[in-house]
């Protein structure tokens, strides 16, 4: 990151997204060293639980596993995992039959407020984190903690072509907003093909009658397709925006050094240089013309380039500092938009939805792109471009060599709690009980840069976990613990 | 010696009807074959030829119970004997399954196959209209509800208005009508009110209906009399009580639809004798349909789900049972509700619902428990033909 | 403090004023008890059991009894409107026999709102969107959640409406129809047309049963004087029209009808009239600004000038959100208008009871009577007392002592 390099030379303070979330100091044996502003520091100062999972199994990642093992959590981190661990003094014991990490819905409606959720007036530089609602919707986020989901990803604009910044959230309704955001800026969204529903009011019509406004906007293919050149136009503005700051950058040093170079020549030669004008001076009054100065190409300080606030977050994703999720659902409109966004190869793309990505299965496999599914019960009727989904839209994809990721789909917030049992349906229809786990877990923790801090049971992560009575995912199953924030935050009891 | 044979045969006796299982003769089950003259084959001898032998890990019977290693023997399409263990006779076909076999799925009130036509709010009262005439059985949304084990549904009319007609019983596959006016539909809920026709206020509603029960002709006649069950449409709470009080009054037997605020009034549906349907059932709904759902199948509420596919997929029954199950209803009365109990409802238990002799083979082989969601559907079977999946 | 004399009725067994408190019954003491029959009891109290008044009388508070500043019995409010969905059939205009008590919703909180500012028992009347909406029913607002069991009286009275509000929905029937408001009434004449017009067919069908038609029945009690009508009528026109109507009909009819006019506003202008009728009224809530629906003029003493006449009058307060329009107020304006505490009490308890024909059971705090208290923290029908307990059949529903 050369140009924050260069800012921070110039003594400028920098905005805290700008610094680089890659940045987070690496986990130790004992915990998080202080350093990263934006959360832990909050939870270190509230340290005082301590807690030991004893479990018959531990699920310490996709495929990995220990029998009859412990997970010691100290101030909200996971300080050790194994077996035969000894309780330290004051904590508090959980048994249990099964300990895995948290669910993360992927594509969330839930901890939003409900009309951002839904303003068609947003733009890149949109912040979904400042609509984080932490005193709405308590029951719908303590039902879906009961339920085992611990965080999600929502993003305002949801019928806007450009979404926003999309963040991350703790679901847990006690927390104030900067404790429960886990990741404010977590992704840059946008949407293509989404059809809008009007509004459902009467509108008169010229002739004296009326009609339903049923809106649908994008029903027009050639809106459609105009979209996904809006996505590229956009990714290219942001590189673009990106390359005239670090040219801004180049130029201001040359003209600095060239500065520079001319001021130390003038000081050398100061008497004769100043000679020579006079001499000019003196030249120029005799003609009687005006004298001009001499006007030396570096006098031209390199402009400033203006500040655009959309551009600078469409340069975050297009240089992969954030992922790209564009929700996105017709065959034509996927292959399109992989054409469209081919050239940028720090890109970070996620699709979201996906009803017919099953047709560009290839290219997704090939370019690492996840893609979050929907796993819903929609029948026929609905929107057109659902019509492609269904519950083994996740198994399709993912025997195709998809990364598929899981989600609530983003408009309903209630819908969060359901997204486990959702996910069984999917198991149910072919996706690998593993490859699902991985999806609630490790994979979404992933996608969202949150890998490093969640998504496993590994020492020196956040402890984000549950205490189950059987195997996750199993309908039988119920979640009997759920720790969040290094707090007991459901009990069987609630 | 003789005390130990007498033991002997006396224990032997006593665990005879385990191994041989749910036999013929064996009135265990309740009730044997369906009234439909369908005892007297039951009693013949089977013709290996012509029967097929399923063998399954699991038996769910749709009753409540749940059986190992089971054996359905199944000859023309009617399922002949069922049991744990029972022997298959040599020359038959044998399907064998690693997983869970069970009847069919019976969605209790859906539109699959039947469109527009299933919505005629014309006339307030329109008791004579027959949904068996106005479905499509070669509609999609029949192979649809096939892949996710549904083989029967109560295909009804919309409750759009104070008695939109009889419902009737379907299969999936085939479209053969197992009952017509199998039960009358009535509205009592804000549906059946119209904002610019009669009836606009539950009050001429409710005295309209009252007026036709009065003196029961018809459609009304069979209710009243208790030959044809109703199946009364009501939402809110109060709703409800007044659809329990308008049964109560005019002693009508069958089932409420519409589950969703059923939890203020278990007690009352409980004492009532009517069974409910509930839901249908959506991801995000709120949590209080599974509360309710969850209640009722406590109380002892006989218990059906609705579908109203195609809006919504048919996997939407199974998670109704799932969300009802997290809710803390038991999962083994969520497969009976599905099953054997959905078939009493509907009227049709002498046809369909469970796996008894006499009964249509209508079967769904399972890859693992039918409540978990993440069990699939490997094979379905309707009227012993294979009509999904599976590999003859 | 004059000592009013203690009525002879009302003792109990141990009349030192030591009421027995057992595990059954329920005790109240009050420096006042205004039992609505004229008399006034100091220091006294009232026990109620199994849901009845069992004894009313000077009684000794014992310590850490309940005790507030004055009880009354529990108020009575003819213009309830707690109904869901449509509360009129308005496929026609004349529906007498459609009962409101199928739309009503016990599990509505509303009914908690009545109950909570002192109002125990309310006629419920179909919306005044029809000429004649049907058949009101009396109910408590409290108890059981099923309306059978709150049910005091089912079809406690006629409803009907004179005036504009029945017209006020519809279009006229030229042009092209758009929907079925296109009909008659659309104007005050039309709506005493349709009256005249139900009135008249029901006596073609008590002659002639093959002319009955839904309602007939109630019409027809209705005009023997059997069904108490209650018709809304603000204006002076409307209630003339109303009182002229009824002395028509009664010169077809033997008996008479019933006639109690509700939102009487403007009745105060027609004195002789009102006298000559013999109608009950029942007064809308207190307009301040004078001016009322349909122009009426609601004078500030009209319950003064009523009473005056020598009219039964009851006061009501149209389901009002305000606290300061419920009906404990509507006592307080009246009395600020000229009526005495009894006469404002008596508006609120016993003459409402007396209109419909529950005074059997409620009204006042009689022995036998059903268990309904106000319980109040002044003397009441005052702008600083409030209702601050009730007693509802028998049930300590609202308890003074509980944390506000």
């Amino acid at each position: 990151m050369k140009w924050v390099a260069s800012w921070l030379a110039l003594g400028v303070a920098v905005p805290g997204w700008a610094l680089p979330s890659a940045g987070d100091p690496a986990p130790t044996a004992t915990g998080w060293e202080p350093g990263n502003p934006l959360s832990l520091v909050v939870l270190q100062e509230d340290a005082s639980e301590v807690l030991i999972l004893r479990a018959e199994r531990v699920i310490v990642a996709p495929g990995r596993e220990l029998e009859g093992a412990s997970v010691l959590v100290r101030g909200g981190v996971i300080e050790a995992v194994g077996k035969d661990l000894v309780a330290p003094e004051g904590a508090t014991e959980i048994r249990g039959a099964v300990v895995c990490a948290g669910f993360v819905d992927a594509w969330s409606a839930l901890g939003i407020d409900g009309e951002a959720l839904v303003e068609s007036g947003t733009s890149a530089a949109t912040r979904s984190a400042d609509a984080l609602d932490v005193f709405g919707s308590d029951h719908l986020r303590a039902e879906a903690l009961r339920a085992g989901v611990v965080a999600a990803r929502f993003q305002g604009g949801q019928p806007a072509a450009v979404g926003g910044i999309g963040a991350v959230a703790r679901l847990d309704p006690s927390l104030d907003a900067e404790a429960a955001l886990l990741q404010p800026d977590a992704c840059v969204g946008m949407a293509v093909g989404l059809t809008v529903a009007g509004s459902g009011q009467y509108i008169r019509q010229p002739d004296g009658s009326f009609t339903v406004d049923s809106g649908g906007r994008a029903a027009d293919p050639f809106d459609r397709l105009s979209q996904i050149e809006r996505v590229a136009s956009n990714i290219e503005a942001g590189r673009a925006y990106l390359e005239s700051q670090v040219e801004y950058r180049h130029e201001l040093e040359e003209w600095e050094k060239a500065i520079a170079e001319k001021q130390a020549e003038l000081e050398k030669d100061f008497k004769k240089a100043k000679k020579d004008r006079e001499k000019e001076v003196e030249q120029a009054r005799e003609k009687g013309k005006e004298h001009k100065e001499k006007s030396y190409k570096e006098d031209k300080k390199p402009k400033l380039p203006k500040h655009d606030e959309d551009k600078a977050a469409l340069a975050r994703a297009a240089n992969g500092e954030l992922p790209l999720v564009v929700e996105v659902h017709r065959a034509s409109e996927i292959r399109n938009l992989l054409a469209a966004t081919a050239g940028f190869d720090r890109l970070r793309l996620v699709i979201a939805g996906g009803s017919e990505a099953l047709h560009s299965a290839a290219a997704l496999a090939e370019r690492d792109i996840p893609v979050i599914v929907w796993p819903s019960l929609r029948g026929k009727g609905g929107a057109d471009e659902f019509e492609g989904s269904g519950p083994s839209l996740a198994a399709e994809l993912s025997a195709a060599g998809v990364q598929v990721l899981l989600g609530s789909g983003g408009r309903d917030a209630s819908a969060t709690r359901d997204l486990p049992l959702l996910t069984a349906l999917a198991v149910g229809h072919g996706l690998e009980r593993e490859k699902a786990f991985e999806a609630l877990t490790i994979g979404a923790a992933r996608a969202f840069d949150l890998d490093r801090r969640l998504g496993t049971v590994e020492v020196g992560k956040e402890a984000e976990l549950l205490v189950l009575d059987g195997p996750p995912l199993v309908t039988t199953t119920r979640v009997q613990y759920v720790i969040s924030g290094g707090r007991t935050v459901v009990t069987p009891e609630d | 010696m003789h005390r130990l044979m007498l033991a002997t045969a006396a224990l032997g006796f006593a665990l005879a009807p385990a191994a041989i299982g749910i036999d013929d003769g064996d009135g265990a089950a309740g009730v044997s074959g369906g009234g439909n003259g369908r005892e007297g084959r039951a009693e013949r001898p089977l013709v290996p030829e012509r029967t097929t032998a399923y063998r399954a890990k699991k038996l769910v019977l749709g009753d409540g119970r749940v059986i190992d290693d089971g054996v359905v023997l199944v000859e023309e399409g009617v399922i002949r004997r069922a049991g744990s263990g029972l022997e298959i006779p040599a020359g038959a076909g044998v399907v064998e399954h690693d997983g869970t076999l069970s009847p069919g799925l019976i969605a209790l009130h859906s539109y699959e196959g039947g469109g527009a036509d299933l919505f005629d709010a014309t006339r307030a009262v329109m008791e004579t209209a027959d949904v068996s005439l106005a479905f499509d059985p070669a509609s999609g949304d029949f192979a649809r509800a096939l892949a996710s084990g549904v083989t029967a549904i109560v295909l009804a009319p919309t409750p759009a208005s104070l008695c939109p007609g009889t419902t009737a019983v379907v299969k999936t596959a085939g479209g053969t009508v197992v009952k017509k006016d199998a039960q009358l539909a009535l509205g009592l809920g804000a549906a059946a009110l119209k904002p610019n026709e009669f009836p606009t206020g539950y009050a001429a509603a409710l005295a309209e209906l009252e007026g036709r029960f009065a003196d029961p002709k018809g459609n009304f006649g069979k209710a009243a009399s208790g030959n044809l069950p109703v199946l009364i449409q009501a939402g809110t709470r109060h709703e409800i009580q007044r659809a329990l009080a308008f049964a109560r009054r005019f002693q009508l037997r069958g089932a409420l639809l519409g589950s969703t605020w059923a939890e203020d009034l278990v007690e009352a549906i409980e004492g009532s004798g009517l069974s409910v349907v509930c839901g249908p059932v959506d991801p995000g709904g709120d949590a209080r349909e599974a509360r309710s759902i969850a209640a009722l199948s406590k109380a002892g509420v006989r218990l059906g789900f609705a579908l109203d596919a195609p809006a919504r997929h048919p996997d939407s029954l199974r998670f109704a049972v799932a969300l009802a199950v997290r809710a803390g209803m038991d999962a083994g009365a969520g497969l009976k509700a599905l099953t054997g109990d959905a078939a009493a409802i509907a009227g049709v238990a002498g046809r369909i619902g469970r796996i008894e002799p006499g009964l249509d083979a209508d079967l769904v082989l399972w890859s693992g428990d039918p409540a978990d969601l993440g069990s699939a559907v490997v094979a379905v079977y309707v009227d012993g033909k294979l009509v999904h999946g599976g590999t003859e | 403090m004059i000592l009013h004399l203690v009525t002879p009725l009302l003792f109990f067994v141990s009349s030192g004023g030591e009421a027995v408190v057992d595990s059954q019954s329920l005790t109240v003491y009050a420096d006042v008890v205004y039992t609505s029959t004229g008399e006034r009891i100091e220091n006294g109290g009232v026990t109620v059991s199994d849901g009845r008044i069992r004894a009313v009388g000077a009684m000794r508070a014992p310590k850490d009894a309940l005790h507030v500043a004055a009880i009354t019995a529990g108020m009575i409010d003819l213009s309830g409107h707690v109904t869901t969905g449509g509360s009129v059939e308005e496929s026609r205009e004349v529906t007498p026999e459609i009962r409101v008590a199928g739309t009503l919703d016990p599990f509505s909180i509303s009914w908690a709102r009545q109950l909570r500012s002192g109002v125990t028992t309310v006629l419920v009347s179909p919306d005044d969107r029809n000429v004649i909406g049907g058949l009101a029913v009396a109910l408590k607002t409290g108890g059981e959640k099923s309306i059978e069991a709150r049910t005091v009286k089912a079809d406690a009275a006629l409803r009907g409406a004179f005036g504009s509000e029945p017209s006020r929905g519809n279009h006229p029937a030229y042009g092209r129809p758009t929907d079925f408001y296109s009909r008659r009434p659309t104007t005050r004449m039309g709506v005493e047309w349709e009256w005249r017009k139900a009135m008249y067919d029901a006596v073609a069908a008590s002659k002639d049963p093959a002319r009955t038609f839904p309602g007939s029945d109630e019409l027809m009690r209705a005009l023997k004087g059997e069904l108490v009508v209650v018709a809304q009528a603000w204006a002076t026109q409307d209630i003339r029209t109303a009182i002229f109507l009824v002395e028509e009909m009664a010169q077809q009819v033997e008996g008479g009808v019933r006639l109690v006019l509700d939102a009487g506003a403007e009745t105060w202008k027609e004195p002789d009239l009102l006298k000559r009728s013999k109608a009950a009224v029942i007064l809308p809530p207190f307009a301040h600004a004078g001016r009322t629906t349909d122009g009426a003029f609601m004078a500030w003493n009209v319950a003064r000038r009523l009473q005056d006449l020598g009219v039964t009058i009851a006061l009501s307060s149209h389901d009002a959100l305000d606290d300061g329009a419920r009906l404990a107020m509507q006592g307080a304006y009246a009395r600020r208008g000229g009526l005495t505490l009894d006469e404002a009490l008596a508006a609120v308890t016993i003459n409402p009871a007396r209109m419909i024909g529950i005074d059997d059971r409620v009204g006042s705090i009689e022995i036998g009577k059903d268990g309904d208290l106000c319980l109040w923290s002044g003397e009441p029908f005052q702008a600083t007392s409030r209702v601050v307990g009730v007693v509802l059949d028998g049930e300590l529903v609202v308890d003074p002592r509980a944390a506000e």
